[in-house]
């Protein structure tokens, strides 16, 4: 293990070493970097020109400049040194200075993207497995094709007129929903629940029925309260959304026949309810870290709960109680978040329109926790959406296909003709197995999240690290390219290396040699 | 027992989960804080740098930002906090907020610059004289004592200290100035006459900041100044280590990633200071607590958001994240906008296109067949296709030296009769050439798709009168402009709206810009007589002669001035269209927002 995991490095930086040196011959080769002042009026053209290149070195012929590049990289393997030397872009910026911020941006942008597209690829694609060839899976199979054929930027521009500025000018409407849409969002949710839960036809019409009265009911009360203006859960509402919390986790972790669970995932939920009540005052004066150490608080008071209440099958209630832990803090979260939400809309410098367009926040805002954390939501909420679109299509393609050859499987047979409850066969036996391969194509993802979404980044105004290759190559800045270069070999080397031995870890059938 | 030590263990656990939480919180912020009174504007690049006149730091918001604060030097010439700005005709307007500064003599060319009295910088320092001896140091390039070669760029011996991205022209003819002893006034004396004298901001800089940076005091480095001799490129000396540490500083200093921790570097001398930046997002200005002049805007505080895409700032300023932007002018940008029911604000930039004919070639020596080949130029066809969409009111440019802003623009064209060649005369041209079929070979920049526009458009109308036109074009078209391989030229200049420098470049018998090889004695003494006109009548006349002059020598057309485009969503007053680099912010002093 010890050598493999050697020799995989030792490889890997002679690749790296070695793609960097194509690279940047083949970016050197790509232009000129001095046509934006060879193009120009400037009098003292000539001494400009001259400047640059002694600054870049412009005189040495690119494959010797490349080593010139590596001895300043190289630096960047000295520890605590601060010696990086990665060189400067054309307009004289260490690149190793602005690669962290351009990283950090799309960080940002990419992660929670990412996340709930795995997320929320998954379940449907599972969803989609459990109720094959049903309309649902039609429809969703049409609707995620679909999205994921629309470039880019026409989404971009989509979101932006309809979710930004419509809603926008809804919100400055005064947030009234008219009647015709909460019919057809009522009979549409109805139709989706209708196809999800399936069953009996009298089965079916009550579902739907039940399901579009009371989105309907909800959307009416929304309406009338002017509920977007001045969101929030409120006691009540947080009472009804937590007693759903503990309903699905527990079904999901154990099912609802396991009563040692429903009971730690429901007492995990009290505690939280309590919580929400003596905590309003710390939360006024809260941190981003303060907010941390309470959501790992939760997760350890249902984690106890559940090893003191959980009985003979302590496993199952621990896990029903930590994930009820922190699902239902992170609920206490929204709430609060909701409840700041008036004071940032009616703030001097959102004017009432709070989703934004363009960049990662708004310049010069200052406020609390939630006042920045409800910017930084409002911000990137359009550029993720983008995202999320197009990228969760594949997730639900292979999560459904995986899981579909699972349960075709003999071992899953087997466990259905031992009398195995269905939610045990799926959660246990085949949404493991289903995970292996997705294990793979999320690690090779991560690898290509840093690479930045050129377009989505640009359309929106936020500087990663798509921007900043792309920028770079078209005045064939070559330090920039080269820094983002390195940033994203190194990345995919590292997670394909992982993938290699997550699946060994993952399959007991491959070995790492 | 055991149970005691769990107790205890919890106990524990408590205190030190209180701990924690208290050392994470924040105190309760001030929610009275009040946001009112900002504007915020789109521009299209990033800032980098706090000083636009050096090479790397010359770009439009950089320019921006030092307009804005004033520390704008000889090099970028007008700010709000410096000795003039321009006005929308491109007239130097004097910025008596700052000090006044007029000529005393004609011979010698003398000039005094006096400060008005109990001026401050932002950090509270006092705006003084020895201020100005330091932007005069900085412009004039006084102590370089460096060889530069022509043809490279180089610097092959002795030390420049102050790298500017204009030229030292004008400046470099001035003797140490003499300060008065109230240290208010400087006393600037040319050796010979120079044209743009009004041009000379000396308020680069602060002084003390710069001498902070090279280790001295303020009276050291105004010692170091006074006390060093003229550079001489003959006789390079070792360089004078202060005054070279200011140098470099100056140089690269104000080069800025993230928000500066050194204060001093945004020391302002105008009516705004910077007061916040985020890296690739935006930078803040707020108003100079020690400005006491009459630009003091009405608002609190300006913003300059970076926005790269055109689309996403017209969407930005529909859902006014931003009051106002500064687009890179295009038709499609134009219709969104109008879609959008938005303010807009079009005009024409400085920068201009042009078809020279090359006197060097063979084709053209006859005058015949240069009148020709102009009368084929189908220039309200171009401007069509090109301008219009993006301005609807543009007008084909009729002058090479003014622009239509320019007050003189009328008196020039009724001169020199460019406007005659509006639109093709192909009877004319054939009847010029006789049956004859000359081959011209056009240069332009196959990369700029408003120049292959105007290739082909020339190509399609000059073909019909006979002439055999052959696409010269490449993307090195700017490393093959001086070579002379070619007929014809079509690209681009910036008219420099204020000043005189240009003209001896372009227009002078092997000037450093005239790639035409135009050569006319007349020209060449009006040229050399503009430099040193210090009589505005004089001068506007001279240069319509000028313009007049090449119009009769068939020496080529004016094409069409680049359009330029603001606009706005109706929040703020008092935008105006402006064609200077300065762009939009350029009365940033004088808008108010609405209600």
């Amino acid at each position: 293990m010890a050598a493999y995991i050697a020799r995989r490095i030792g490889v890997s930086i002679l690749i790296l070493i070695a793609a960097s040196f194509i690279m940047y011959v083949l970016a050197a080769g790509s232009g000129d970097p001095l046509r934006d002042l060879r193009g120009g009026n400037a009098a003292n053209e000539a001494q400009l020109i001259a400047a640059r290149v002694s600054a870049l070195d412009l005189d040495v012929p690119a494959p010797l400049r490349w080593f010139l590049w590596l001895g300043g990289a190289a630096k960047c393997l000295v520890p605590f040194a601060n010696s990086c030397d990665l060189g400067l872009t054309l307009d004289n910026a260490p690149v190793a200075t602005i690669l962290p911020t351009a990283m950090v941006s799309t960080l940002q942008l990419v992660t929670v993207a990412t996340v709930v597209a795995i997320i929320l690829g998954v379940v449907i694609g599972i969803v989609t497995a459990l109720r094959q060839y049903s309309g649902f899976d039609i429809a969703t199979t049409f609707l995620s094709f679909f999205l994921f054929s629309l470039p880019s930027f026409l989404i971009a521009v989509l979101l932006k007129e309809f979710i930004a500025i419509g809603f926008n000018d809804f919100l400055q409407d005064g947030a009234a929903i008219p009647a015709w849409l909460i019919v057809v969002i009522a009979l549409v949710a109805g139709l989706i629940w209708m196809v999800l839960i399936g069953g009996s036809r009298r089965r079916r019409l009550i579902v739907f029925g039940v399901s579009a009265v009371a989105t309907g009911a909800v959307l009416v009360y929304v309406s009338l309260t002017s509920w977007f203006l001045f969101p929030g859960l409120g006691p009540v509402g947080l009472l009804v959304v937590l007693a759903g919390v503990v309903f699905i986790t527990t079904s999901l972790v154990s099912g609802l026949a396991n009563r040692r669970a429903l009971l730690a995932s429901a007492i995990t939920a009290a505690f939280v309810y309590i919580a929400f009540f003596v905590l309003q005052g710390l939360f006024t004066i809260s941190s981003a870290f303060t907010l941390i150490f309470i959501a790992v608080a939760a997760l350890v008071v249902g984690i106890v709960v559940g090893f003191l209440v959980g009985g003979s099958d302590r496993g199952q209630a621990v896990r029903a109680g930590a994930i009820t832990g922190i699902v239902s803090m992170l609920l206490v979260f929204l709430d609060r978040f909701m409840q700041a939400w008036p004071s940032y809309v009616e703030s001097g410098r959102i004017n009432g329109r709070p989703i934004a367009t363009v960049g990662s926040g708004t310049p010069g805002l200052t406020g609390d926790v939630w006042v920045t954390g409800i910017d930084s939501f409002t911000h990137l909420l359009l550029p993720t959406i983008a995202l999320l679109l197009i990228s969760f299509a594949q997730y639900t393609r292979y999560a459904r296909a995986g899981l579909l050859e699972v349960l075709n499987q003999d071992y899953i047979r087997t466990a259905r003709a031992k009398g195995l409850p269905e939610r045990t066969v799926i959660m246990r036996h085949a949404f493991r197995n289903m995970l292996i391969p997705i294990a793979t194509i999320v690690a090779t993802d991560v690898g290509a999240l840093l690479g930045g979404a050129v377009i989505t980044e640009k359309v929106f105004a936020i500087s990663g690290m798509g921007n900043l290759f792309a920028t770079a190559l078209g005045r064939t800045d070559l330090n920039p390219i080269m820094g983002y270069f390195i940033v994203i070999a190194i990345v995919a080397i590292a997670f394909n290396f992982l993938a290699d031995l997550a699946y060994a870890a993952l399959d007991p059938r491959v070995r790492v040699r | 027992m055991k149970i005691r030590r769990i107790g205890i263990g919890a106990i524990a656990l408590a205190a030190a989960s209180a701990l924690m939480l208290s050392g994470c919180t924040t105190s309760a912020p001030d929610q009275s804080k009040g946001n009112k009174g900002t504007i915020t504007v789109a521009t299209t690049n990033e800032a980098t740098s706090f000083n636009s006149s050096t090479p790397q730091g010359n770009l439009d918001t950089n320019g921006m930002i030092v307009y804005l604060t004033g520390t704008a030097g000889t090099s970028a010439g007008a700010s709000l906090g410096g000795f003039f700005t321009l006005d929308d005709k491109f007239q130097v307007k004097h910025n008596d907020n700052i000090g006044t500064y007029e000529k005393v003599s004609d011979d010698p060319l003398t000039v005094k610059y006096t400060l008005k009295d109990d001026l401050k910088w932002s950090d509270g320092k006092p705006i003084t004289a020895d201020d100005l001896l330091v932007g005069w140091a900085i412009g004039s390039g006084y102590y370089n004592d460096s060889t530069i070669d022509e043809a490279t760029g180089d610097v092959t011996g002795g030390t420049q200290y102050f790298s500017l991205a204009g030229s030292t022209d004008g400046l470099d003819k001035t003797a140490f100035p003499e300060v008065s002893d109230d240290n208010l006034s400087l006393t600037l004396t040319y050796s010979e006459p120079f044209v743009d004298w009004e041009l000379a901001n000396l308020l680069d800089k602060p002084a003390h900041v710069l001498a902070d940076k090279a280790g001295v005091s303020e009276e050291d480095f105004i010692k170091t100044l006074k006390d060093t001799p003229k550079g001489d490129p003959a006789n390079p000396v070792a360089p004078n280590a202060t005054l070279k540490a200011a140098a470099d500083f100056w140089n690269t200093g104000y080069d800025f990633t993230s928000f500066p921790d050194d204060k001093s570097l945004l020391v302002s001398s105008g009516p705004f200071i910077v007061s916040a930046y985020t890296p690739q997002q935006s930078i803040t200005f707020s108003k100079n607590p020690e400005y006491k002049g009459s630009d003091e805007p009405a608002y609190d505080e300006l913003v300059l958001r970076f926005i790269g895409d055109s689309n996403a700032q017209v969407t930005a300023l529909q859902n006014g994240e931003v009051n106002a932007i500064y687009p890179q002018a295009s038709a499609d940008t134009l219709t969104a906008l109008k879609n959008a029911n938005l303010e807009t604000f079009e005009g024409n930039q400085l920068s201009y296109d042009h078809l020279d004919l090359n006197f060097g070639s063979p084709v053209f020596q006859d005058p015949k067949v240069r009148e020709a080949f102009l009368k084929t130029i189908p220039r309200q066809q171009i401007l069509d296709s090109i301008v219009t969409p993006v301005n609807p009111d543009a007008k084909v440019l009729n002058s090479q030296i003014f622009v239509p802003a320019n007050p003189e623009y009328s008196d020039a064209v009724a001169a020199s009769g460019y406007d005659s060649f509006d639109k093709p005369d192909i009877e004319g041209a054939k009847a010029l050439l006789a049956g004859a079929t000359p081959t011209v070979r056009i240069l332009y920049n196959t990369d700029n798709p408003n120049r292959v526009d105007s290739f082909q458009a020339i190509q399609a109308s000059a073909a019909q009168a006979g002439f055999n036109i052959v696409d010269a074009g490449s993307p090195d078209w700017a490393s093959l402009l001086p070579g002379g391989d070619y007929d014809a030229s079509v690209f681009g200049w910036i008219s420099p709206g204020a000043g005189n420098a240009a003209l001896a470049q372009i227009f002078k018998t092997a000037g450093g810009g005239n790639y035409s090889k135009y050569s006319n004695a007349s020209v060449d003494e009006m040229v050399n007589q503009a430099q040193t006109e210090l009589d505005a009548d004089a001068l506007s006349k001279l240069k319509i002669d000028i313009d007049a002059q090449t119009a009769k020598d068939f020496y080529g057309l004016p094409l069409f001035q680049a359009p330029g485009l603001f606009a706005s969503n109706g929040t703020v007053d008092g935008i105006k269209f402006f064609g200077n680099q300065t762009g939009i912010v350029w009365n940033a002093q004088d808008w108010t927002l609405k209600g």
